[in-house]
């Protein structure tokens, strides 16, 4: 594993990765954590199901109609569903927004966090309600179902049960949802779908398929129905509906049970199979006019099965009339349950407040896509649709990184969410006995406890994070110089003039020091970018390649060697290793890449001395090395297949075998702006120590020969 | 034979007594005669087990939402044995097992003893190598079924078993060296060769020497600086010296002074991580008898080892080195997963498949094919269905008993599927007369060897269902063989109500739907018809190739955007896996595809599909 993989997306991203790459961070790591534990007893957080959803989303409408800002936090079953899509802080702007959008459409949300926080005046302070809903995209109608299909990744799954998740929670009593898209598209379906299922259920007009009767016992079946209908039929006619008389055998009685349906006489069917069951439909069809075969959906759900009598032909329209508005407005019930936990999201939009997320990003690709519609393909399409959907948010990291006076508090320290915390808010994360007493700055938070149903919250547990978020946000206002004491402050936060230089830039991804302006659909570098450690130079894409299905064993000093005899000491800038047998290959001018491309062409049509005794023959050898220029990696990254390797991915998505055409390579270097740093060798050889790491043999590209000596190697083990 | 009541409880296995289990099901398989297993997973090619759409075919066609999967990804009557394969290969490569239940039984007469378990399992990286799995997929439908039958997901998700395929296991030891014993191979010397030895071996002489020489009442500062000079480590609670090397060769050579010259040092060789050989560690044992001691006790570190790597493998290499016949319910389902999770990725093709599936597990035996041994063409898609079947022609009264293995069993019907799969074998068995592999009975006769009704998988059958409620329709419907040449499909013909309105547009319009033909709506924008006529889909094939001859409808419906392929084109799509929301799509997009990337191995050949009368369905019932 290169990189930490991690769920609660950036935040967690940023939490773990100093663990590794910076150890003397790793104590603020561990205190933090433990203040948080510590926290943990003391912040009741409403845990929301299925079961207690309508009263909660009652009290939540008062609790965000009142507030003044609502934190939100997610948790998710995952977040790259290939390694090669992890976010690169080299990546184009595009790629960044392909990878977030794939990651968006894959995985399932199983954890809602939202927490209004409201300034109570005579308290001196904000008063919060945490709520922690489970949900889960279970297909609670026929029709399209919110999604059914999800992708986990494993390790993120582990770190949720690592925080004591409750799956059984989740999926069991998670609630539903279906996006405005979804619903839009159902409603329209309805009228069809009622139709359908009426002359499902009505059988009425012709029908096509007559069955035959092939065997004694539907002969005799059918008879026996033709007597007992009739005699029914009659006995309604003679009296009128009155009562019936209650002839026939005590087994039949059973099956037939008189009532009404509508207000007209009836006879309910039970414990007829199903084949018997179109028998008699086919009797009724055949030998009665005003008798109409009838599956009632009940209020219990169990579809039954009645034969109702109409009176007349115009009552027997009329009956089907009845029918025909009672399922359409029981579909529309039902759809309107299904919107499920949209009615929040809905609630959010509806009521204009402040958002805070942070590092929120993805999370707002997940809410859109999971409640608004299909994401849009472009990172500006998404960034306006989002903005009209929510006027107001805001990124408590980018408060924290781009704020002077915040950046002073946080100094070195990562910006991670629990140590965020616990920085910034050490009266409300630590026991309020405090080494530090409660200075004048300090923000007071009360969390406002539910008698039912909560939970004391603990990390990563999404209702948790967001009150964290908010207390951030709070105590990042006041050193912001918004002073909530005054009568002003708190009336529309949204326009304080202090956060106009935060509101609704979001960063795209953890690691790449850009910010996204949800008002204009702008990409901007970051102010403070030049506190971004740049790992890697930055890419000139035109002189991108991407290399592909080479062997494992080449490792990135000798891919580079490979490259340099070819095409000069100086011809590579870097080399990124996106698996075993893919990487990123930068050259220094944007003519080599296209060369690379041609020769490699050549090369491979040749098939004779030249071939063996190139340079580049190492790298071909095997017949299977592919390339492409960076075009084809953003092409991979768009595409909704994910196979764990690029070899894979390619020839998955039908990319195969042979070079991609070196298209995309205009004249005019446009790379003015970018930062061309030229590698040195060692430089490339750190690449092949600590970032790449073991080059690990392809786990899924395996030989014939490994699985059968894998086999015999069984064979054996069966003989001894 | 309903309900579990008396059928006594599962053993449920999970990390915390996997180790007891292990012991406990090692001496049942021994047994056995027989092993039923049953596997429950996130999802799967074939319809869900109690979804209430599995009931008709293609449940519906409206049902390829952007998200999903879509339906004709699943495997249908109208797959022929590979094309199903290839789809349940997809499947298995995306989903995950869950549950694996094994149901070790003997089989005398009407007397079945059997000893049921159910794995948990979680694909959860223990060794941090990256494996068994980066991710994987869930389906919705699948796991809210699994809900309803009371499945505990926190407990499968925090204390399921992990494992490594064969194929894994080996690339993770790749990955993860262990110190191992150095087995020696004689070989000749050079003069270098000679140097370097003389070399090591004055070294280990000296380290040697140093060790035995040190004073146990030695002041600890003095003792810890004396090792500092040395050189030496220590290996557990022995001295140990680490002698660098660079290559293979010089291992052995180091390997032959110790042999040579020095009987009570023991060799231990670690790869880096790279599996490159840079030192070996040279343990200094005080005797004899701790020199058997420490390889005895690095023998037991390795085999540990092995364990852990195998996980919860380890019960599938019993069942498989056991050869005793594997008995399932829809097998290539199961196997499909089964070797993709335990053996190695999924060849290309089901004859491959078939081939290594052999290696490993010599007999296994799908139920659906012995039923329709009893009634060839019958429809007998759910366990349900078949047991009422039985029960009505048959009187094989089965006598069940599931010995109580000392166990606090929670009592949920985990697993009760390799049970109840046991049960509906014990019928067939006596029906059909099979007996087990290893007779110990002597032969009596009339009576047939298990291995005539092994390896063979019908291509498609409805998974079974777990609730026995479920109504048990036993209509007898008509499930035709046919042969796929006979098979085209139609896509492009605009909007259409139902498969019935198509039909009707197409009847007359062509000298081969003139004749009688079957046609029923894969998808929304996608048909597959079937001649009766053998033919007249070559017929229609080539006159719409050739545009000669075509009658008025046809033609103007092809001019419409109509297109006709035969079922070479349908496995061309399965084969290079152009898994598209739509058939159409994906039809239309191989017909660009250049051939020569796909050999249309068996253009001529044709394989049966069983074509059912259930397929005429009506858009509005679905």
């Amino acid at each position: 594993m290169r990189k930490p993989l991690i769920l609660r997306a950036f935040s967690v991203a940023v939490t773990l990765t100093p663990l590794r790459s910076l150890p003397p961070s790793r104590c603020l790591f561990s205190t933090s954590a433990s203040a948080a534990t510590a926290a943990g007893g003391i912040v009741a957080v409403k845990k929301v199901t299925k079961s207690n959803f309508t009263s909660a989303l009652e009290e939540l409408r008062a609790q965000v109609r009142a507030s003044d800002f609502v934190a939100v936090d997610l948790e998710m079953t995952g977040v790259t569903s290939a390694p090669w899509r992890e976010a690169f802080e080299f990546d184009r702007s595009d790629v960044r927004y392909s990878k977030v959008k794939d990651s968006a459409e894959k995985f399932a949300v199983v954890q809602f966090g939202v927490c209004p926080f409201r300034w109570d005046d005579t308290k001196e302070s904000f008063v919060a309600h945490p709520h922690n809903f489970y949900i889960f995209p279970r297909g609670e109608l026929s029709i399209d179902g919110p999604c059914n299909e999800f992708h986990c990744q494993t390790t993120s799954i582990n770190f949720l049960a690592k925080y004591q998740f409750d799956f059984n929670a989740c999926i069991y009593e998670g609630i539903s949802y279906l996006s405005r898209a979804q619903e839009a598209k159902a409603l329209n379906g309805m009228s069809a779908e009622t139709e359908g299922r009426l002359s499902n259920s009505m059988k009425s007009g012709t029908e096509p398929s007559e069955m035959p009767l092939v065997r004694t016992a539907d002969v005799l079946f059918t008879e026996r129905m033709k007597i007992r209908f009739h005699e029914w039929h009659n006995s309604i006619v003679n009296s009128q509906g009155v009562h019936c008389t209650e002839g026939g055998s005590n087994s039949f009685k059973s099956q037939f049970q008189t009532s009404f349906f509508k207000m007209r006489p009836a006879i309910t069917l039970s414990g007829f199979s199903s084949r018997q069951h179109k028998l008699i439909q086919m009797v009724i069809r055949k030998n009665f006019d005003d008798l109409v075969y009838v599956c009632a959906t009940g209020d219990n759900l169990e579809d039954q099965k009645k034969v109702v009598y109409a009176a007349s032909k115009d009552d027997k329209v009329l009956l089907m009339e009845e029918i025909r508005n009672d399922l359409l407005n029981m579909s529309k019930e039902k759809l309107a349950c299904a919107v499920g936990f949209r009615q929040v999201i809905d609630l959010l939009s509806s009521e204009d407040k402040l958002l805070v997320g942070h590092n929120c990003f993805l999370d707002f690709a997940h809410i859109y896509s999971k409640f608004i519609g299909p994401l849009p393909s472009s990172i500006t399409e998404f960034a306006s649709a989002l903005h009209k959907t929510f006027a107001h948010i805001i990124d408590t990291r980018h408060l924290l990184k781009a704020n002077p006076v915040i950046r002073q508090l946080i100094k070195k320290n990562s910006t991670s969410l629990s140590s965020a915390f616990s920085l910034l808010c050490p009266h409300i994360s630590l026991a309020s006995h405090n080494i530090r007493s409660a200075s004048y700055s300090d923000v007071k938070v009360e969390v406002k406890a539910d008698a039912t149903g909560s939970n004391s919250g603990a990390k990563h547990e999404a209702g948790y994070d967001a009150f964290m978020t908010g207390c951030i946000f709070a105590q990042s206002c006041s050193h912001l110089g918004i002073d909530f004491k005054l009568p002003s402050a708190s009336t529309k936060l949204a326009e304080n003039p202090n956060l106009q230089n935060h509101i609704n830039l979001l960063y795209p991804s953890w690691n790449c020091g850009v910010v996204i302006n949800l008002q204009t659909g702008e990409e901007i570098m970051e102010s403070s970018a030049q506190l971004f450690k740049w790992r890697y130079p930055k890419m000139i894409f035109d002189n991108t390649i991407i290399l592909w299905g080479f062997s494992a064993t080449i490792k990135p000093r000798e891919l580079k060697e490979c490259l340099c005899t070819a095409f000069g000491q100086d011809s590579i800038t870097s080399i990124f290793y996106l698996d075993a047998t893919a990487a990123l290959v930068q050259f220094s001018k944007q003519e080599l890449a296209s060369d690379f491309l041609i020769l490699k062409d050549s090369l491979e049509r040749n098939d004779d001395a030249i071939r063996v005794l190139h340079p580049l023959s190492r790298l071909l050898d095997g017949g299977r090395t592919s390339a492409g220029s960076y075009e084809i990696y953003k092409k991979f990254c768009c595409s909704p297949i994910s196979k764990p390797l690029i070899a894979e991915q390619a020839e998955a998505m039908g990319i195969r075998w042979e070079t991609s055409a070196p298209q995309g390579f205009p004249g005019c270097s446009k790379g003015s702006d970018s930062r061309v740093q030229h590698l040195t060798s060692a430089s490339v050889a750190k690449h092949s120590e600590g970032d790449v790491g073991p080059v690990r043999k392809d786990p899924h590209r395996i030989s014939c020969e490994d699985i059968l000596d894998s086999l015999y190697a069984s064979h054996a083990l069966v003989g001894r | 034979m309903r309900g579990s009541r008396h059928w006594g409880s599962v053993k449920q296995v999970t990390r915390s007594n996997f180790a007891e289990a292990l012991q406990q099901i090692r001496e049942h398989i021994r047994d056995a005669d027989f092993i039923a297993v049953s596997s429950q997973k996130t999802g799967a090619a074939f319809p869900s087990s109690s979804s209430s759409a599995s009931i008709s075919p293609f449940p519906a066609a409206a049902a390829a939402d952007a998200s999903g999967h879509p339906w004709w990804h699943r495997v249908s009557p109208i797959d022929s044995l590979q094309t199903a394969y290839l789809k349940a290969k997809v499947a298995a490569e995306r989903f995950e097992v869950l549950q694996f239940a094994i149901c070790p039984f003997r089989l005398q007469g009407s007397k079945v003893v059997a000893y049921p378990y159910n794995f948990h399992l979680f694909p959860r990286d223990e060794l941090n190598v990256g494996m068994p799995s980066y991710s994987f997929s869930c389906q919705t439908s699948f796991l809210s079924s699994m809900a309803r039958e009371g499945f505990d997901f926190n407990l499968c998700i925090y204390d399921g078993l992990s494992y490594l395929s064969r194929v894994q296991e080996s690339m993770a030891k790749h990955r993860n060296p262990v110190p191992k014993l150095h087995s020696i191979t004689s070989m000749g010397t050079s003069v270098a060769d000679t140097v370097f030895m003389e070399r090591v071996k004055l070294r280990i002489e000296q380290w040697r020497n140093a060790c035995r020489n040190s004073n146990p009442n030695e002041d600890a500062l003095v003792r810890s600086l004396r090792k500092l000079m040395r050189g030496g480590d220590a290996y557990g609670s022995r001295p140990c010296l680490n002698i660098d090397v660079c290559n293979h060769r010089q291992v052995q050579l180091v390997a032959q002074v110790l042999r040579q010259s020095f009987g009570n040092l023991v060799p231990l060789i670690t790869p880096d991580k790279g599996g490159e050989l840079n030192v070996v560690k040279v343990v200094l044992t005080s005797s004899e008898e701790d020199r058997n001691l420490l390889l005895n006790e690095i023998q037991f570190l390795e085999e540990e080892n092995e364990k852990k790597f195998r996980g919860f493998r380890e019960v599938i290499d019993m069942i498989s080195s056991s050869q005793k016949p594997v008995i399932t319910y829809n097998a290539l389902n199961d196997f499909t997963f089964i070797h993709s999770k335990f053996i190695g990725p999924l060849p290309s093709n089901m004859a491959e498949f078939m081939c290594s599936l052999r290696l490993v597990f010599p007999n296994i035996v799908d139920v659906n094919y012995l039923l329709r041994e009893i009634n060839p063409l019958r429809k007998a898609n759910n366990i349900p269905a078949a047991m009422s079947y039985l029960r009505r022609q048959f009187f094989v009264p089965i006598e069940m008993e599931i010995p109580e293995q000392a166990n606090n069993n929670t009592g949920k019907k985990h697993g009760h599927m390799a049970l109840r799969i046991t049960n509906l074998f014990a019928k067939l068995s006596l029906i059909l007369k099979i007996s087990p592999l290893d007779s110990r009975v002597t032969e009596k006769p009339g009576f047939i060897s298990i291995e005539n009704y092994a390896n063979v998988f019908p291509p498609f059958c409805t998974v079974l269902r777990e609730n026995e409620e479920e109504d048990v329709d036993d209509s007898t419907d008509d499930v035709r063989k046919v042969v796929t040449s006979n098979i085209v499909f139609l896509w492009g013909f605009g909007n259409v109500g139902s498969s019935g309105e198509l039909k009707d547009r197409l009847r007359g319009s062509h000298a081969a739907f003139s004749e009688d033909f079957e046609l029923a709506m894969v998808d929304k924008s996608c048909a597959v018809v079937v001649f009766w006529n053998p033919h007249s889909s070559q017929t229609l094939l080539r006159d719409i190739a050739s545009g000669s001859s075509l009658g008025g409808p046809l033609s103007e419906m092809i001019s419409d955007g109509l297109r006709v392929v035969g079922y070479v084109a349908y496995k061309k799509v399965c084969g290079i896996g152009l898994w598209e929301t739509d058939l159409a799509d994906s039809l239309e997009k191989s017909s660009f595809e250049s051939d020569h990337n796909y050999h249309l191995d068996g253009g001529k050949e044709t394989s049966e599909i069983y074509w059912n009368n259930e397929l005429i369905i009506n858009l509005n019932d679905l």
